[in-house]
């Protein structure tokens, strides 16, 4: 085995540090982004239409980017951000602009599948917007909001490892540098094992989350 | 109060214009409960969802309490509907919430205080029959149960309109009752307005005052439901009242009629309020020298009024029958032959 057990557990804090950063600012890009593709929609409460398109088109095109390719032509973009191109922290920016969007669509989602019943009561109430948002349309979706994150983040998890090839580092940085490139299959076992648990954790997490929030 | 003044709603779909609401003209009293029926599609669902404007007019008026919500702002109807409840066909409530928070809700909108809010929710539970149901949640309760839930949801903000879309309708018969019989109690107690969309003719003789057939986005007969059930004058009319007044006559019935044609007379007599407690077929059969056969009958209550309807055969001479008939108009009930080919 060309790697140690502490090049193991520096990586395994890199991957949690990029995963964890990313999907909180992803989440603070992607919730509003998907609440806003829910509500500009034809016929929805805020309806409007150029702002639909236009956040539809946008997301659209982050999505259509491979992920390898985004994290490349992001470079110019981190390096205004975060002040540099390498490392952990640099990793985090191509990660927000791949997750968020994503983010935005699973969000959209479950806010869509929230009974139409429920707004119209919520209208004939006399409930704002925002109050119908936050306290209808959010609360209703708020499960499935949740097994929706938990899909990014494992989707980050998946992500994170690409991220190597910008210095990232990380646990699938590791499996590819010396466990594929150089060959090393104990290496690959194990941090593809990590890997596993990792994936197999968090969505269990997820999923228990999500049941204890529905009640049933 | 309510008033609609040449309200109409047209749909644009597909490029074609489609009027759902073809000029209504309609007023609703204060303290009433008024029933609109109509098949699907007639527009009784853009009607209601006018009154609040969920449903934006095309044209017109809606007039509550004085204000014509159309030429109100959006931030003005929103204060508004604080007076208008709402309870509908799959009662809309949140599955997140318990039974509490989901009557809570209109009230916690309207920021009124943690308790003050668990005061009237209390009450309004006691008021529904559900005090012990607060810690639930919907998918825990019946429909019944939670079209009660609805209905406190409704009341909390004590509104003095109660709009009910199809309230009933995903209800079975039984619970259907105790659901109408509890907006009856509402509408005694704090005299609220009601009114009622269905298209269920029973829903309108068991609790409404007053009723409008609406048809191709036009309300083509209103008046008591004494009135349009003892006497309805246009076709949808007649077939709604005779889809609960079980007044058309057996096919087994239809048959004697006919095998009898031109031997007998069969008629049929309407007795109304207080013409129905008088004794008339014995009356009849001792004035004069005719035989009568009650072949079929129904005897239900309008309103609080009995209301009668009976197809009787007279046996007798000519002469004989012509002067019953005669005392019969005398008395002011109504009558009329019944030939082998007539309901």
């Amino acid at each position: 085995m060309l790697v140690n057990s502490e090049q193991i557990i520096s990586a395994l804090i890199e991957t949690v540090q990029m995963v964890a950063f990313s999907l909180l600012f992803s989440t603070i890009l992607g919730l509003p982004l998907g609440i806003l593709l829910v509500v500009t929609r034809k016929g929805h409460l805020l309806q409007n239409l150029p702002v639909f398109n236009v956040l539809n088109g946008i997301v659209n095109i982050f999505r259509s980017v491979p992920f390898i390719i985004l994290l490349v032509a992001m470079i110019p973009v981190t390096r205004l951000i975060v002040g540099t191109s390498i490392g952990t922290a640099a990793a985090v920016v191509p990660l927000v602009f791949y997750a968020g969007p994503y983010i935005a669509r699973l969000i959209e989602n479950s806010l869509l599948e929230v009974d139409p019943g429920v707004i119209e009561a919520a209208e004939a109430m006399g409930a704002t917007p925002w109050q119908i948002i936050s306290k209808f349309l959010i609360p209703e979706a708020l499960s499935s909001l949740v097994l929706a994150l938990t899909i990014a983040t494992i989707g980050l998890v998946g992500a994170s490892a690409m991220a190597g090839a910008v210095g990232g580092g990380g646990i699938g940085d590791l499996a590819i540098t010396y466990g594929y490139q150089r060959f090393d299959t104990v290496t690959m076992m194990i941090t593809v094992g990590i890997l596993i648990v990792i994936v197999q954790g968090l969505q269990s997490f997820g999923n228990i989350a999500a049941k204890k929030i529905r009640r049933r | 109060m309510i008033e609609f003044q040449n309200l109409k709603k047209v749909y644009e779909s597909g490029g074609q214009q489609v009027a759902a609401l073809n000029g209504i003209d309609l007023k609703i009293n204060k303290g009433e409960i008024f029933g609109v029926i109509g098949f699907s599609g007639a527009g009784k669902s853009s009607l209601i969802r006018c009154v609040n404007l969920l449903e934006r007019p095309t044209s017109g008026s809606v007039i509550v309490d004085g204000h014509d919500l159309t030429s109100m702002s959006v931030k003005e109807v929103r204060g508004i509907k604080k007076n208008i409840g709402m309870v509908f066909q799959h009662f809309n409530l949140l599955n997140s919430k318990t039974v509490f928070a989901n009557v809570a809700m209109p009230l916690t909108l309207a920021k009124v205080s943690k308790d003050a809010i668990k005061k009237r929710v209390q009450e309004l539970l006691e008021f529904v029959g559900l005090a012990d149901k607060a810690d639930y949640y919907p998918d825990q309760l019946s429909g019944g149960q939670k079209q009660r839930i609805g209905i406190a949801r409704a009341l909390a903000t004590q509104p003095s309109i109660l709009l009910c879309d199809e309230a009933t309708s995903a209800l079975d018969p039984q619970t259907t009752s105790s659901i109408l019989q509890l907006l009856k109690k509402i509408n005694k107690e704090y005299n609220i307005t009601i009114l009622i969309i269905t298209h269920e003719m029973a829903v309108i003789r068991e609790i409404c005052d007053r009723v409008a057939v609406i048809e191709s986005g036009k309300i083509i007969e209103e008046g008591t439901v004494f009135n349009v059930f003892s006497s309805p004058k246009t076709e949808t009319a007649k077939n709604f009242v005779s889809s609960v007044m079980n007044d058309q006559i057996p096919d087994s019935i239809k048959n004697i009629i006919q095998k009898h044609d031109g031997m007998q007379k069969v008629y049929r007599i309407n007795f109304v309020g207080s013409t129905a407690g008088q004794p008339l077929l014995s009356e009849l059969a001792k004035q004069f020298e005719i035989h009568i056969n009650v072949l079929f009958g129904t005897i239900t209550e309008l309103q609080g009024t009995p209301f009668g309807n009976l197809i009787v055969e007279f046996q007798g001479s000519d002469k004989e029958i012509i002067r019953a008939l005669t005392y019969i108009n005398q008395k002011k009930i109504s009558i009329k032959e019944v030939t082998a080919h007539a309901s």
